[in-house]
């Protein structure tokens, strides 16, 4: 018999997990605006050697953590000409994504193109092109344009609420076309205020017609993470408001608001790594409008509640939180044990921390990326696995620009 | 269907990784005669030459307390790095360590570039800083340092030039280049990393053929990801496995052995030997020191580079009493 989490405790624990991401933020927002003394030689930073692990590293493990931070990342934004795009597109989509890709940068980085294809190893399919000027007004000033293709064609849907079944699971077919203009004022390296309008013509296959719409929205997000990819210390805050407004009857226009806050915090060397992600997604929709159910906040899966199935519960606004303890077996290899909470409600007031997962994992990682990650977890339903090549709470989604068609936690 | 789409997206992927290698197969014919074309110049001052300033001096330097206006991040090659202006507004390509710090080159390239240009292979001015200050649009910071080279004006890069021709296959110089790489484990033997320079003295020019991103050294020779700047595995590495029909077989593992296996004479290795035996302590401990290898560290380079030098010397002395 499931017993409920007292919403006050649900309360304290997230006030408590944004306390907790905000002094990280705060901490590490400190340190970067040191100044240099003028007068000073420069010296080596701290904080870029890698952690060593409490056992000795097999060469092996070495080699292969050499190789992947070579050649599988793309920090600083990659560079010019072709690269392998591995990226998965969206949660469910197979342990595996390939694709070609290329990229161009212009004019001492003052402007970049990039155009990108992936299939993943369900099928699902991508392709988007990117044009970006990221340096306007001494960097401080970004414009940019996006179109995405999606084509995936096996979503999983439980119905709606908290109490959906397992077993009325059904999947079904979408396919969107999305096109985005975007801006970004950042007034310190840490800070950054988004901005983007676009258009979004989602279809799902054999069912009737999909309205489009028109989104934009606005984000403010500080973010102090030492590596985004592979944190170990630093912190990141979000918050963001969007509205979809139905151009095809307006019956499915409605707004959405997000925070999200995460810390990290480095323990005895570094060698121990204590992580939490606090999210709330809110949807605002006017008394006979509805939230169609791919855009409705949902939890379940690899990056959000490990026990449970992919996109396991939708409705109209979501909680979730996630801690982790990493500690360093090696020193490209974590071992991890999380706790996993969170729910979705039809109203905010009724949101609470009771679909749970705990788990343990092994994170292969760099410096700087995570290249692998294996987490088994366990909850009501059963025993699950995740198997991928992206860190786990999936903040690299935060610098995506189209609107997010299914909702990926 | 979905595994078939993945099928024809993986060989896709595939056939762009391939068109990007420009594999060719090495003809190591010489080309015919180049007009100031120049590998090698005799170093006939080679004991007094200054291997921790190198060849461009103390005044072609960066000043490690100067701050450097950032320009562009290196978009190319699998090297982190940047361009960045100093205060008298020369641009220099920096490239820096990976974070964490496995197998840094940037110490590696300094270091072999100073004992090359003292043994008479041409080199641009290239430097070594340990940390550097950084101005770019959001402010000053400290960087953790690296290889600085300088965009000279007087050295225009002409692009790469190919192992597999170029006028000086069969040369001494040419070979013993070879010889001095192999020595170094040095195991990127890429065309992309030689560069063609053109450089204006008066009248005359000259076209420097020089081995220039040659950071991927001091380590082992493994095919795949081998280790660089690793003076365990360098120690633990041999050079030479023997002599074969009278060419050297080179205990070298990597993805260039073409350019070696079946080719390289003991005379090519007594001239190179020779020539890198020529070296004064002094002149190793400064080549190390130029690129900021504290005392231990270089002591152990040292010592396991001229016991592979002796190795060389005794190959010789035995291929010529056979």
């Amino acid at each position: 018999m499931r017993r409920s989490l007292p919403s006050q405790l649900a309360r304290t624990l997230v006030a408590a997990t944004c306390t907790f991401a905000l002094c990280a933020i705060a901490a590490t927002a400190d340190a970067q605006q040191g100044q240099p003394a003028p007068q000073d030689l420069p010296s080596v930073p701290d904080g870029l050697a890698e952690p060593q692990g409490f056992i000795a590293e097999p060469t092996w493990l070495e080699r292969t953590a050499v190789f992947a931070d070579r050649h599988l990342s793309s920090g600083g934004g990659g560079g010019t000409g072709f690269y392998l795009n591995s990226k998965s597109p969206v949660s469910g989509a197979g342990w595996l994504t390939l694709g070609p890709g290329y990229r161009h940068w212009f004019n001492d980085d003052s402007l970049v193109v990039d155009g990108t294809t992936g299939v993943s190893w369900r099928g699902y399919k991508m392709a988007q092109a990117r044009v970006e000027m990221p340096k306007l007004l001494r960097s401080r000033i970004s414009l940019g344009a996006q179109y995405r293709y999606q084509d995936f064609r096996s979503v999983k849907f439980f119905g709606e609420g908290p109490n959906s079944l397992d077993t009325a699971m059904s999947r079904y077919h979408l396919r969107t076309h999305n096109v985005v203009g975007y801006a970004t004022l950042r007034p310190a390296r840490w800070l950054a205020l988004d901005s983007h309008v676009g258009w979004l013509e989602p279809s799902i296959r054999n069912a009737g017609g999909e309205p489009a719409f028109a989104h934009g929205g606005v984000a403010v997000t500080a973010d102090t993470r030492d590596f985004p990819e592979h944190p170990t210390s630093g912190g990141l805050v979000r918050v963001s408001a969007s509205r979809f407004d139905d151009r095809d009857g307006g019956h499915a226009s409605f707004n959405r608001y997000e925070s999200e806050v995460a810390g990290f915090v480095p323990v005895a060397s570094s060698r121990v790594v204590f992580a939490v992600r606090g999210w709330l997604v809110a949807s605002d929709a006017a008394p006979n409008n509805i939230v169609p159910f791919y855009l409705q906040p949902s939890l379940g899966g690899g990056n959000s509640l490990r026990s449970f199935s992919d996109y396991r519960f939708h409705d109209r606004h979501m909680l979730l939180a996630n801690a982790e303890l990493r500690l360093a077996l090696f020193t490209h290899m974590d071992l991890v044990g999380f706790v996993d909470a969170g729910n979705v409600a039809a109203r905010v007031g009724d949101l609470d921390l009771d679909q749970r997962s705990y788990g343990a994992g092994v994170r292969f990682h760099t410096r700087r990326d995570t290249f692998l990650r294996l987490d088994v977890a366990n909850g009501r339903e059963g025993w699950r696995t995740t198997f991928t090549l992206s860190e786990p709470l999936s903040l690299s989604r935060l610098s995506r620009r189209y609107a997010p068609a299914p909702f990926v936690p | 269907m979905n595994r078939s789409t993945l099928t024809v997206c993986v060989a896709l992927t595939v056939v762009v990784a391939a068109s990007c290698a420009k594999a060719k197969r090495p003809a190591l014919q010489p080309s015919a005669p180049v007009a100031g074309a120049t590998l090698w110049v005799e170093p006939t001052d080679l004991t007094r030459r200054d291997l921790f300033h190198g060849p461009w001096g103390k005044e072609h330097a960066p000043d490690p307390a100067d701050t450097f206006q950032f320009v562009e991040q290196k978009r190319s090659g699998v090297n982190l790095g940047m361009t960045v202006k100093d205060s008298q507004g020369r641009e220099w390509s920096v490239k820096t360590p990976y974070p964490g710090g496995l197998d840094s080159e940037a110490p590696v390239e300094v270091a072999l570039s100073r004992v090359l240009s003292g043994v008479g292979y041409p080199q641009p001015p290239i430097y070594y800083l340990p940390a550097f200050r950084l101005q770019d649009d959001f402010g000053t910071r400290d960087m953790q340092g690296g290889r600085f080279r300088l965009k000279h004006d007087g050295l225009k890069d002409e692009g790469a030039w190919q192992w597999e021709e170029n006028p000086f296959i069969g040369t001494k110089p040419y070979e013993g280049l070879l010889v001095i790489l192999m020595l170094f484990n040095s195991t990127d033997l890429k065309n992309s990393n030689n560069t063609l320079y053109t450089r204006r003295d008066g009248d005359r020019l000259e076209r420097q053929y020089v081995v220039r991103d040659i950071g991927a050294a001091l380590g082992d020779t493994a095919f795949l990801v081998p280790r660089k700047n690793n003076i365990e595995a360098f120690e633990a590495s041999p050079f030479i496995t023997g002599v074969s029909a009278g060419k050297v077989d080179f205990a070298y593992k990597g993805l260039y052995r073409k350019y070696v296996d079946g080719r390289i004479t003991a005379a090519d290795v007594e001239w190179a030997s020779e020539l890198l035996g020529r070296l004064s302590d002094q002149q190793w401990n400064d080549a190390f020191r130029a690129a900021g290898y504290q005392p231990a560290e270089r002591a152990r380079f040292i010592a396991t580079i001229k016991q592979k030098i002796a190795e060389a010397r005794g190959l010789t002395r035995l291929a010529v009493r056979d």
